[in-house]
């Protein structure tokens, strides 16, 4: 492969501080901690708005209040995202700092956009969520309040996933031109953002399913409550079987060469993909049950089978970029022993 | 120039990370770690002195403290990770090559201080009498150790960029955390906290908390910490100012951009003000002026984004100090640029071998990467806009300058690069200045 004229910087000469592989195994971890939460944040504060949308057109109190306990987790979920996205961006920053620095200055003004637009959202949040009595014969612009707050959560994360993707594609930065360019010139976007969104509605309604299955265990559910909770397993049960379509779409977007170590070329790869995909059939099984039944019986076993998804395709995620970057690597290296003579000045 | 250039032609780049940093600073010292410490023994001295409705103000504060610090304080801390990151790659990469695990560690005290303060304030009706109430003040004076800890931790790589000590040598991280002036601005830090705090609440305590029996007790808690934080700021921050490099001490008058009289002023007022508003405090809680509230309000705000701006500009030419300038640009590296181009070195620059016709492309492109970092074109600041400061000049008055720019102004790096890249800096700065103009 022809990697000599790109603009990929040499390493700083201050070694990667620690061992690569645990290096690696916290950016998964820590990503999907903090990855969960957003899309739990997404999830909730759209659907919060979709359900006081319809109850307004339905003339509906329940639905109405469906919405406002929505939004009340959206809230709380929020500052725990924000919080925890912190430490897989450190990592990343130490452990791709070649890639992802250049992936994120190319687009440096929508990236600080982030900070206006977060805090603006937040704010935007709290008095949706605080104003919900208040502005009882103001709905409209109650509902616009949390439309722009939604809004701007559905927005920010192609903010993430061009640089995300952009770091995977050093031929391309020459010719990539700002932030919305972007969103066009390189491969994966679409298929990425889509993969993400569902991802963030099953979660969402997977989130309604267990906390309320669990709030069941000390107290009866009101009846709020209760169409909540098996209205989480219906919009997990229906995205997840979507999910399979998109993510098989997502696979395909990917290098051929990429896309064939999880088809055969890498025993490893492929057994991932294979054990996930197995897995998310098993949700959807229970799931179904749960729905159908409703009764507690699979509730761990579906907690436990949702939980290896998310890990497995955090894994996938992190095996994903580790074989982009490959070609790279060696024309390229990064630094784990530091380099004295071009830290300390010669006297 | 190793990683492209986001360009903020008005505004000026280091604007951007000094803004956030300024409202993260008043946060975090103020609300974050001094509030706390104060709420914690308010509530202490309400349960000594059994009364109810001081306790309950207590709760108050501690919810404002919620709010701000998960929100604005925690937005504007992920704020300096996205600015700096995209303003000063170079430097921002290379600390967390020597102290990501002091971040990371930083990084689980925080999220163990927001749990903390959660608990602490969800548990204030619950946790309301004897051993239970003792109990929960404990969470507080946890809550309250925890706050400064990330204080304790930051400080270290924050002083680092001064004063990094004997790492230049060793290159061991404890060399660079256990820097010269680690302890005087830690110190400094913890003090100065408890006095923002005092300065900045006290106007809405005396707008907004009417009751008699609670506020005079609360100011008599705020006075009783002042007493103490004052002078120890006071005389820690002389501590912290022996210890800085005598080049950077230097600078710190022309650092705030003013007169040497004005900045005297403007100190010593500040400085007979905080006195008479503590004396008020003592003497007379009961009827603290609302203006003298508001002026301590204000200048607090003032003295924060004085002290940051002088934190960061002292430090000029360097970032980190002896080991890169502010453009990036590592001592270490210098000469080999001076040999063989910076632009060859420069991973991003479309012109390595300057020619008649890409020479003012050229020039651009070694603007950028080495006089962005603190200067603009044309902008608000008259003083780092280049149409402003080099108009008039000629083309080879500019060329006879940059070389020796670094010893008439010492705030400024050395120029790096080869007689030709000098040729093409001064062509294109003499462009654009007299087109500007
Ligand atoms: C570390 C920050 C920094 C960098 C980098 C920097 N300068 Fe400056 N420059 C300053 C400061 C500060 C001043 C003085 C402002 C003042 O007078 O208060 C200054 C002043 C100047 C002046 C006016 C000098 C005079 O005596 O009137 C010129 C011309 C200038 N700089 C050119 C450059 C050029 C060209 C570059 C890039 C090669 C550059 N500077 C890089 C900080 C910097």
């Amino acid at each position: 492969m022809h990697v000599l004229q790109l603009a990929i910087p040499p390493d700083f000469p201050l070694p990667i501080p620690g061992n690569l592989s645990l290096l690696e195994f916290l950016i998964v971890l820590t990503f999907l901690l903090h990855i969960v939460f957003v899309n739990l944040t997404i999830s909730l504060a759209n659907g919060a708005i979709a359900l006081e949308g319809v109850g307004m057109i339905k003339k509906s109190k329940r639905l109405d209040d469906m919405a406002r306990i929505c939004s009340f987790h959206a809230s709380v979920h929020k500052s725990i995202a924000v919080v925890l996205g912190v430490a897989p961006l450190l990592i990343i920053s130490v452990i791709y700092t070649q890639y992802f620095y250049t992936s994120t200055l190319l687009i440096g003004k929508a990236w600080l956009s982030i900070i206006i637009l977060l805090i603006t959202s937040f704010l935007l949040l709290y008095l949706y969520k605080f104003s919900w009595e208040k502005w009882e014969n103001k709905k409209g612009l109650h509902f616009i309040v949390g439309l722009i707050a939604s809004a701007i959560l559905l927005f920010i994360p192609f903010i993430f996933i061009v640089n995300i993707v952009s770091m995977l594609y050093p031929e391309k930065w020459e010719t990539a031109n700002g932030f919305f360019h972007s969103i066009v010139h390189y491969p994966q976007i679409w298929q990425r953002y889509a993969h993400f969104i569902l991802a963030s509605l099953a979660a969402g309604g997977f989130y309604m399913y267990f906390y309320f299955t669990w709030k069941q265990k000390k107290q009866t559910l009101s009846d709020v409550e209760q169409t909540l909770k098996i209205g989480g397993v219906k919009v997990t049960f229906w995205i997840t079987l979507l999910q399979l379509v998109f993510g098989s779409l997502l696979l395909m977007s990917f290098r051929r060469d990429v896309m064939l170590l999880f088809m055969g070329d890498d025993l490893l790869l492929t057994t991932l993909l294979l054990t996930s995909i197995l897995l998310t059939i098993v949700l959807c099984a229970l799931l179904y049950v749960a729905m159908k039944k409703d009764t507690p019986k699979w509730f761990y076993a579906s907690i436990a089978c949702f939980v290896l998804i998310v890990a497995l395709m955090g894994w996938m995620r992190h095996e994903v970029r580790e074989a982009y970057l490959q070609p790279y690597m060696d024309e390229y290296p990064r630094t784990f022993d530091v380099q004295k003579e071009n830290v300390q000045p010669i006297k | 120039m190793n990683f492209p250039i986001v360009e903020f032609p008005w505004f000026g780049n280091g604007n951007i990370v000094a803004l956030i940093a300024i409202i993260h600073v008043l946060i975090s010292h103020g609300v974050a770690i001094g509030a706390t410490a104060i709420v914690v023994s308010t509530e202490y001295y309400a349960m000594q002195t059994k009364n109810a409705k001081l306790d309950q103000l207590a709760k108050q504060m501690t919810k404002w403290i919620v709010i701000i610090t998960t929100t604005i304080g925690a937005m504007t801390g992920v704020g300096i990770w996205l600015s700096t990151m995209v303003i000063q790659p170079d430097s921002i990469g290379s600390l967390l090559r020597i102290f990501f695990w002091a971040w990371v560690t930083e990084w689980v005290i925080f999220i163990g201080e927001v749990v903390l303060l959660l608990i602490y304030y969800y548990t204030w009706e619950k946790w309301k009498e004897g051993r239970k109430k003792q109990k929960h003040l404990n969470i507080g004076i946890t809550l309250s150790i925890f706050s400064w800890l990330t204080m304790a931790i930051i400080t270290g790589i924050l002083a680092a960029k001064l004063t990094p000590g004997r790492w230049m040598e060793t290159l061991s991280f404890w060399n660079a955390f256990f820097n010269p002036t680690y302890l005087p601005s830690l110190a400094f830090r913890t003090f100065l906290a408890v006095t923002l705090t005092i300065s900045l609440f006290t106007i809405f305590v005396r707008l907004f908390v009417k009751d008699e029996d609670v506020r005079p007790q609360l100011f008599r808690i705020f006075s009783i910490w002042g007493a103490i934080s004052l002078p120890a700021t006071f005389v820690f921050g002389l501590w912290y100012l022996k210890s800085i490099p005598e080049q950077a001490a230097k600078l710190i008058v022309w650092s705030t951009g003013l007169p040497e009289q004005t900045f005297n002023v403007l100190n010593i007022f500040a400085f007979v003000l905080i006195v008479v508003f503590l004396a008020w405090l003592v003497i007379r809680p009961k009827k603290l002026p609302i203006v003298l509230a508001l002026a301590m309000f204000v200048s607090a705000i003032g003295f924060i984004g004085e002290f940051e701006v002088v934190r960061e500009s002292v430090r000029k030419p360097y970032i980190i100090y002896n080991y890169m300038y502010v453009n990036g640009i590592t001592k270490a590296k210098a000469e080999a640029m001076n040999r063989e181009g910076y632009l060859a070195h420069s991973t991003i620059a479309k012109v390595k071998e300057i020619t008649d016709e890409n020479k003012l492309e050229a020039g651009r492109e070694i603007y950028l990467g080495q006089c962005l970092a603190c200067h603009t074109i044309d902008g608000w600041r008259s003083k780092r806009a280049l149409a402003n400061r080099l108009d008039g000049w000629s083309q080879e008055t500019i060329k006879s300058f940059i070389p020796n720019m670094h010893n008439v102004r010492p705030m400024m790096p050395p120029f790096v690069g080869t007689e030709e890249e000098l040729e093409a800096l001064a062509a294109y700065l003499y462009k654009v200045v007299n087109e500007q103009n």
